[in-house]
């Protein structure tokens, strides 16, 4: 179909035409601007011929031929507009119009209306004429208008269906569904994720998933590919029902996650109201989860988002300008010994905020103690992981592989992207192996599918290691050896990281033997991060161990190169800061906090400045507050977890008066009296980058070129004493893990409301045995207790939890950092 | 341990799913198995159930939706346990003609159960057919291998009492 070799002749409309064989005569008669209408076709699916709206006459062809499936041929002579066929296209829009509301199609007063109201509506909202949310997008309306339909000469049939709300992100009314099949091609075709379906047939047929599940129920991943191409208002964005349309859009990439989407940023006046896949070939190919699709307006447009600086007098909150702040934030500074400083930066920033932030660190107050939290999220495991992601491929190396092994992922909701990528590969005939502890989403495309225990993790993946190595012995027929004897006769074999291996406790083990087995099959790794510019962070040295360039703090390699443009002497750093220690060890005089909320409590110091888009927690008593902006506001870069440098590009204003995380530093910087601060803008700081890090040059910039992952950085990883615990006083053990779809400090599910139902967190899974033992039931709030350590959650009843073990997943800033595995649990009473 | 960690996520127990596998045993797992598998699998079963449709699912890997749409499509597939009788009754021409849309109604209203469905006491299923070749005898039911011929609504009840 897609041999486009020597150009076909035809005519259509009495037009001589040159289109490439193979083009079917809509796509020739598009492409020369001639106009066919059609519902059903869209340009990412394969032709289906359902709403015969695109019915053309053909010279020597019976009948009327639909454009969007008949291929051209040469000398091949189509009409498009002749009177017969138009009239069979109005008599069958009418047959369609008649199972769809019209009011607002063929309404007299439409033309008035219309100014006043996006879509046409006869009436407004309280009078209840309002079928249709579809904000001046309805294709329907247009080739209504098109075809001059203004009466339906058939009974009219409204299906009385029930508008379905209960699913998170969009509300579905069938009864607007004109069956054109888009969304189950979506959904079947290029998703690949099966969740919409046609049932049953003839008029009682409908759109769905099987039974009468609900899209949570039935797997849907809430990508909302489906509702992007919808042509009438069936499917709707909840959050953007009554936003219309937009009049710009800006391409940027994505924050939530490692994988580094392009996305378009819908834009209405200075407010994002939707986010939709860019056609990027190099990472996303038009695809996203649902954290690009449907949490970047509420997380960007919440209105708890900060918008002035304050400080703190007392417990009283005082607004105060800019200025006054910068130059509150320098007198502090300017008290401040080097050694008694500490700035925890997020590595949800941009290239150019943490090189900033470390700049300003290092250069400005002379301290080393910069950090992030990815430290107390990857916790033990941060040198293993940055060992795999040195072995990372390209997402795309799934098109090429052979056989492709998962270990501890999930595809459904976060990295869904990468899933896609799998389901791909598995239909082109690719082997997937699979390693999980629990029931995941990708167990369905599975050739392999191992399941074992949280504790059996390692073990299995040792006996792979021992399979996989060169003169292993293997007479074995059992399904390890059968697995790795798959990855050793593997083309291209890929190994996919996913989240639910950190919070084991020999996850530094387990990561190590992946990077071994890695090179054992001599292939490559996925590392998938959970925060989008982690690379990025360790190339701009927000750490006390690692420079700009990825480097060590105590290597001579960039040394005399950062002292002069850095205007110091001396660079004599110890790099060690623990983060993790909660500023008691040693005492600081002045935390500062970007984008960051790792602790529990305020840790403790004399000042804390705070800088993110949201407020602190009131826990904190931040003293400073500076409003700053998100990457919807922001100009700069991130790197993603293959390496690639990626533009983020500002699409609106910030609200208030933020200002981006390095303009503020550099004022702060240079209130200090310190040079090297005056940046004219995010370029030129791109610019000093480029000395050290590849690909940041004038030239290269842009190209989203792939940067080696080569550094040489070595984390301190602070060891915890063994507590002498008896098992009789704490007879469970708890598993404990970070929320990992995070942004700027909080989890997105304090922002946005349709995510609470795809992540129950905060809930202490527990086995039904142990819960009838304690006398609990779900609901019911339990006190887990250790040594040094108590804290109280709702529990959740699940019988896939073993006996004896507890698990729960926590904000980072509940993490109560490394404690003992060994806890009771009991009601609580009070 | 081989066995104990290929397997997770399915509702049925070692023997049900085995009883599934011996019934897959004859194909390879192609996309085109599928209507075939499911035919064989009303058979063996009298319907589809959920674990069915699930079973299939994980054998051919395609989702649980996909298939209910396929199978939904055609009237030949079930998706409710067959009761102890079941009742078909005819909205052939002629039974049509002569009442046979109230008489569905009335067997609906009767037993509280729709077309396509078993009751919950599982003693009746209630489907509705095209014609079940008696036109002379118009409107009929058929419970069981028994026709009742020149059936009306005021007899309907007496004859539901004998199915016990």
């Amino acid at each position: 179909m897609n041999k486009q070799s020597e150009p076909v002749g035809i005519i259509i409309d009495n037009r001589q035409l040159q289109a490439a064989s193979g083009m079917t005569i809509l796509q020739a008669a598009e492409k020369n601007n001639i106009y066919i209408p059609t519902l059903c076709a869209h340009k990412d699916l394969t032709p289906f011929g359902g709403c015969r709206m695109c019915i053309v006459e053909v010279e020597g062809m019976r009948g009327f031929p639909t454009a969007c499936t008949t291929p051209i041929q040469e000398g091949m002579i189509v009409r498009t507009q002749t009177t017969q066929v138009n009239s069979v296209r109005a008599e069958i829009l009418q047959l369609i119009l008649s199972e769809h509301p019209v009011s607002c199609l063929i309404c007299d007063e439409a033309e008035e209306c219309k100014k006043y109201n996006v879509t046409t509506r006869k009436v407004g909202v309280t009078t209840g004429c309002r079928y249709c949310p579809n904000d001046s997008q309805c294709e329907l309306h247009d080739v209504a208008e098109k075809l001059g339909i203004k009466e339906i000469g058939y009974p009219i049939l409204y299906r009385n269906l029930r508008v379905e709300k209960e699913d998170p992100f969009f509300d579905r009314d069938y009864n607007l569904c004109i069956l054109c099949g888009r969304c189950v091609r979506m959904c079947q075709e290029i998703r690949t994720a099966g969740t919409l379906a046609f049932k049953k047939r003839g008029h009682q047929t409908i759109i769905g998933p099987a039974y009468d599940r609900t899209h949570l129920e039935a797997g849907c991943e809430f990508c909302g590919a489906c509702v992007s191409v919808c042509p009438t208002g069936a499917l709707s964005e909840k959050t953007r029902k009554w936003e219309g349309k937009a009049d710009r859009e800006e391409v940027t990439t994505c924050a939530f996650c490692g994988i580094g989407c392009q996305i378009r940023l819908q834009i209405r006046g200075d407010e994002i109201i939707g986010s939709l896949p860019a056609d990027d070939p190099l990472v996303n190919n038009g695809q996203l989860c649902v954290k690009g699709r449907f949490c970047v307006t509420e997380t960007v447009n919440d209105y708890r988002r900060l918008k002035r600086p304050y400080k703190t007098v007392g417990i009283t909150r005082v607004d105060i300008p800019f200025n006054e702040a910068i130059d509150i934030a320098a007198q502090k500074l300017a008290e401040c010994f080097p050694d008694d400083f500490g700035m925890i930066v997020s590595p949800n920033c941009t290239n150019e905020d943490l090189y900033i932030a470390q700049k300003f660190t290092r250069a400005a107050i002379g301290s080393n103690n910069i950090d992030t939290s990815t430290r107390i999220f990857y916790g033990q495991s941060i040198n293993s992981y940055l060992n795999l992601t040195k072995m990372s491929v390209p997402l795309s190396t799934l098109r090429k592989s052979s056989v492709i092994l998962c270990v501890g992922l999930d595809t459904r909701f976060a990295r869904s992207v990468a899933g896609v990528e799998l389901r791909i590969a598995t239909r082109r005939g690719a082997k997937l192996i699979t390693i999980n502890s629990h029931e995941h989403n990708l167990s369905l495309i599975a050739e392999k599918k191992l399941y074992p225990a949280p504790d059996n993790m390692l073990e299995i993946l040792n006996s792979i290691e021992n399979l996989t190595k060169l003169n292993s012995n293997n007479n074995d027929k059992g399904e390890l050896s059968i697995v790795a004897t798959m990855l050793k006769g593997a083309k291209f074999p890929v190994i996919l990281v996913g989240p639910d291996l950190l919070s084991l406790p020999d996850s530094p083990a387990i990561l190590d033997c992946i990077a071994r087995i890695t090179r054992n099959i001599e292939g490559g790794i996925l590392p998938l991060p959970s925060h989008n510019n982690f690379i990025g962070s360790i190339f701009m040295g927000a750490y006390p161990e690692a420079l700009p360039g990825g480097i060590r703090y105590d290597s001579d390699i960039n040394i005399q190169k950062i002292k002069e443009l850095w205007n110091r002497d001396s660079l004599d750093y110890d790099g060690h800061w623990n983060s993790l220690s909660n500023g008691a060890d040693p005492k600081k005089k002045v935390i500062y906090l970007i984008g960051e909320a790792p602790y529990a409590q305020r840790p403790s110091c004399d000042y804390m400045i705070y800088q993110n888009i949201y407020h602190p927690p009131s826990s904190y008593s931040a003293n400073l507050v500076f409003p700053t902006t998100a990457f919807t506001e922001n100009e700069g870069s991130f790197i993603n977890g293959e390496g690639r440098i990626q533009k983020v590009r500002k699409g609106v204003k910030p609200p208030g008066e933020a200002r981006p995380d390095w303009d503020i530093l550099c004022q702060i910087a240079r209130k200090l009296g310190k040079t090297g601060f005056d940046y004219s803008s995010v370029d030129d700081i791109r610019k000093e980058i480029a000395n050290f890090v590849d690909g940041f040059g004038d030239a290269e910039f842009g190209n989203r070129a792939l940067v080696p992952l080569i550094f040489d950085i070595d984390m301190n990883i602070p060891t915890t004493r063994p507590l002498n615990i008896s098992s009789a006083d704490f007879p469970f053990k708890l598993d404990l893990s970070i929320i990992e779809h995070s942004y700027r400090g909080y989890p997105l599910t304090n922002w946005v409301s349709g995510l609470k139902s795809l992540y129950i967190e905060g809930q202490l899974d527990i086995n039904h045995e142990d819960a009838k033992i304690i006398g609990i039931s779900t609901g019911d709030k339990v006190m887990v207790t250790s040594l040094n350590f108590e804290k109280t959650w709702p529990v959740k009843i699940n019988e896939r939890q073993p006996q004896g073990k507890v698990s729960v997943t926590v904000p980072m800033s509940e993490f109560p950092g490394f404690i003992p595995k060994q806890v009771n649990v009991r009601k609580n009473d009070v | 341990m081989n066995t104990e960690i290929t397997r997770a996520g399915s509702s049925l127990n070692q023997e049900e799913h085995q009883s599934f596998h011996d019934l897959f045993e004859a194909y390879n797992g192609h996309e085109g198995d599928l209507v075939p598998l499911l035919q064989k699998t009303q058979e063996k079963y009298g319907y589809l159930s959920q674990e069915a449709i699930n079973e299939i699912s994980r054998f051919l890997k395609i989702s649980e939706n996909q298939i209910f749409g396929v199978a939904t499509f055609y009237s030949q597939f079930r998706f409710n346990a067959p009761g102890r009788h079941s009742i078909k009754v005819c909205l052939g021409t002629a039974c049509h003609v002569r009442g046979g849309q109230v008489l569905g109604e009335a067997v609906g209203r009767e037993l509280d159960v729709l077309p396509g469905e078993t009751t919950d006491d599982k003693r009746f299923d209630f489907q509705r057919v095209a014609c079940l070749g008696c036109c002379a005898l118009a409107p009929v039911i058929q419970i069981d291998s028994d026709i009742h011929s020149r059936m009306s609504v005021i007899r309907l009840k007496g004859i539901l009492e004998k199915y016990e």
